[in-house]
């Protein structure tokens, strides 16, 4: 070899360990920025909570003081009041403001008495019982001492955790009231709206699909009008989404007022979706169609099956991976997608999600949180490590899927 | 049900079609009139059959002037032949012939290419299966056909025969097994799956793949039988199974074979028919068409200066 080539070949092949590098080290900087930006919200409860921080009053109708004993175990830092059976212990809320929060709550305690005071939340209709859950804040508690004088502690009246009890426990007689805040911050009306998405636009979007690919590869004459037709699924694969969701504002809007949705709604976002995804499911499930031999189709037939017994007999089980992968690609689209429902969904973020109400979905709630004056890096990269993680473990089943069907 | 043209059989025929200009190339072109005295003279007609002794029962098919075009392509040119019962019939001749042409119009395989177009008459049991009133999904039950490479369906053994017969709409659970159990067994197939029936058919060896077949085509009682080159795939053993079973298969079904094996026609069959670009040449029993051939093209081939 001569030393020139010699020299062009380490060039060629420096280059393209280079390159490599570079994509490689792309990725694990984007991913190292959303782990650690995001990890620190991941809990529970993150994935639980609602959104929205519900604030309300509860009155306790002079709920007098019992006698209580610590339990066991407490948790770190918590204060426990003797006289009424429950602990707060000092903590922060979304805006990392000091707040005293409930950490635990006898069974016996008069706070599990209380009635909602407040209209519109979601522990309890007003007028009803409410039981304190673990980890509300609590950051006003109202009390009459022994002469009948109304007097508060709480984090609203700049007290910690332990300040407040021992004052508690020191003077009052009975409580009146006290103002609870429920963390909020979560994500779950968002999540379920995902969900919720991801299962009507399948719905929808598979049979058509499937229906389509049959047609286009098994059923239509072999001509320019369907060789036509075929270009044109695939050029509409590369519209930018964002025209889908304007043709789903203005057009597909029409469809769901028909069943009386006058709004923006999760029904109209399936429907866009669906529009988006029929060109991939087409796409997807006629490769998988070409992949079935052509002797299997004049096995079936040459053994009296009709044309439509041999389709959904021996062709469509035959190009059912490919039908998954289908799917599979359709679900990371869908949880992916946020121009197209911007307009068909809206921005609003909800936390009971309804079908005929607007809604986000993961990907709309990042672009949410991030659009307002003061963008929360931390929330968005805490959703994007659970977008991941949904993505991942859909990889994984449709790999467990292809596996068994391979080894069928 | 007649029109089921669209599925692209181009594909599984361009093998043959690519062969097609050499052989054209080493026999010389003749006149269409030289061509309908040759094949009138080459040809039985059912009087000839009955000639040397067969009734019109014992005949299965008669197959009267038939044309067949792939477009503009003329691939079969005035093909006459009887197909007499309970016999073995082989069809040879050197690639791109027609052979497998002819063998696809009698269960109508043909009608699936969109270009090809027919003209004659084939009677099956005396009725014309090429008339458009024919039911061709019923057609294709009487007539069994394996083809070329197996193609076992990927579903279990016994779901790959049962398939003929729930197609039908047969439901009843009985007898589907007893069809099953009798056409493994007619296929030399039972003693090697018997014990695992819902395994897998592609994970059976190739022979074992294409008795299955033969087993899923008369698991329908077909009347014909019609193997495309059914051994072209598979190794001398498998192959030598396969000619014992057409042997046996001979007792309760009309067998319609395309070779490329000379061998294997004198070994299998009862009656040769010799196809030249298209035509008949020559049709004869067995021993004839190899011993004393009467067009000079047959002795040529059969002694292989061409093909």
């Amino acid at each position: 070899m001569s030393s020139r080539r010699k020299l062009n070949d380490r060039g060629l092949l420096l280059m393209s360990w280079i390159f490599s590098a570079i994509s490689v080290a792309v990725l694990v900087v984007i991913l190292a920025y959303i782990f650690r930006t995001g990890w620190s919200v991941l809990s529970p409860d993150f994935i639980k909570n609602n959104y929205r921080s519900d604030s309300f009053y509860a009155l306790l109708e002079e709920a007098p003081a019992g006698d209580f004993t610590a339990p066991a175990e407490l948790p770190e830092g918590a204060a426990f009041s003797r006289k009424f059976g429950f602990a707060l212990s000092d903590a922060k809320d979304k805006q990392n403001n000091d707040v005293t929060q409930l950490v635990y709550l006898d069974s016996e305690s008069p706070l599990n008495e209380a009635i909602m005071d407040s209209a519109g939340v979601d522990l309890a209709p007003k007028g009803e019982a409410i039981r304190p859950p673990e980890g509300l804040i609590i950051d006003r508690i109202q009390f009459l001492d022994a002469q009948g004088e109304k007097a508060e502690v709480g984090s609203k009246k700049q007290m910690d955790a332990q300040s407040s009890i021992d004052l508690l426990d020191e003077e009052a007689a009975s409580l009146v009231k006290y103002h609870g805040l429920t963390m909020g911050g979560g994500i779950r009306g968002s999540l379920l709206t995902t969900l919720i998405l991801i299962v009507l636009t399948l719905i929808i979007a598979i049979p058509l699909g499937i229906a389509a690919a049959v047609w286009l590869n098994e059923l239509a004459p072999k001509n320019k009008t369907t060789a036509l037709l075929r270009t044109g699924v695939d050029m509409l694969s590369g519209v930018p989404s964002i025209i889908f969701g304007l043709m789903g504002m203005t057009m597909l809007f029409e469809i769901t007022r028909l069943f009386g949705i006058t709004e923006q709604s999760i029904v109209l976002g399936a429907l866009t979706m669906s529009v988006v995804l029929l060109p991939l499911v087409i796409r997807q499930t006629e490769e998988a169609l070409k992949t079935v031999p052509v002797s299997m189709r004049m096995g079936s037939l040459s053994l009296g099956a009709s044309r439509t017994q041999t389709i959904f007999r021996v062709v469509l089980p035959q190009a059912l991976p490919g039908i998954v992968t289908a799917i599979l690609l359709s679900m990371s689209r869908i949880i992916g997608e946020s121009a197209a429902l911007i307009y068909t969904m809206g921005t609003a973020i909800v936390d009971h999600p309804q079908l005929h109400r607007g809604a986000t979905t993961l990907a709309l709630h990042i672009w949410k949180v991030m659009s307002g004056e003061q963008p929360d890096f931390q929330m968005a990269a805490g959703i994007s490590i659970v977008i991941l993680g949904m993505v991942l473990f859909m990889n994984l089943i449709t790999r467990l899927l292809l596996r068994r069907f391979r080894r069928n | 049900m007649n029109k089921e043209k669209q599925i692209d059989l181009e594909q599984a025929l361009k093998s043959s079609a690519s062969e097609r200009p050499a052989s054209e190339a080493t026999v010389k072109p003749r006149t269409a009139e030289s061509r309908q005295a040759e094949s009138r003279q080459a040809g039985p007609l059912p009087s000839e059959l009955q000639q040397e002794g067969l009734q019109p029962a014992e005949i299965m098919a008669d197959v009267k002037n038939l044309e067949l075009y792939y477009g503009d392509f003329h691939a079969l040119k005035d093909i006459n032949i009887t197909i007499p019962e309970r016999q073995v019939t082989a069809f040879i001749g050197p690639s791109g012939c027609g052979k497998s042409t002819l063998l696809r119009c009698f269960n109508r395989m043909n009608d699936l290419i969109e270009s090809c177009h027919i003209q004659g008459e084939i009677h099956i049991k005396g009725k014309n299966i090429l008339s458009p009133e024919t039911d061709v999904v019923s057609l294709r039950t009487h007539v069994g056909m394996v083809f070329q490479q197996p193609n076992p369906f990927p579903m279990s053994i016994y779901d790959n025969i049962a398939y003929g017969l729930r197609c039908q709409g047969i439901r009843d659970k009985q007898l589907i097994a007893e069809r099953v159990e009798s056409s493994l067994k007619k296929a030399a197939l039972w003693e090697e799956v018997k014990d695992h029936l819902n395994r897998s058919a592609t994970r059976l060896s190739g022979g074992q793949q294409q008795r299955l077949c033969i087993a899923r085509a008369i698991a329908l009682q077909p009347t014909l039988l019609l193997m495309d080159e059914p051994t072209s795939a598979l190794d001398p053993m498998a192959t030598s199974k396969i000619e014992d079973l057409v042997e046996e298969l001979k007792a309760d079904y009309t067998t319609i074979i395309v070779t490329h094996s000379m061998s294997q026609a004198a070994r299998v069959s009862d009656r040769t028919a010799f196809f030249l670009l298209g035509e008949i040449v020559e049709t004869g029993s067995t021993e004839q068409i190899f011993h004393k051939p009467e067009d000079p093209r047959t002795e040529a081939y059969i002694s292989g200066k061409f093909g």
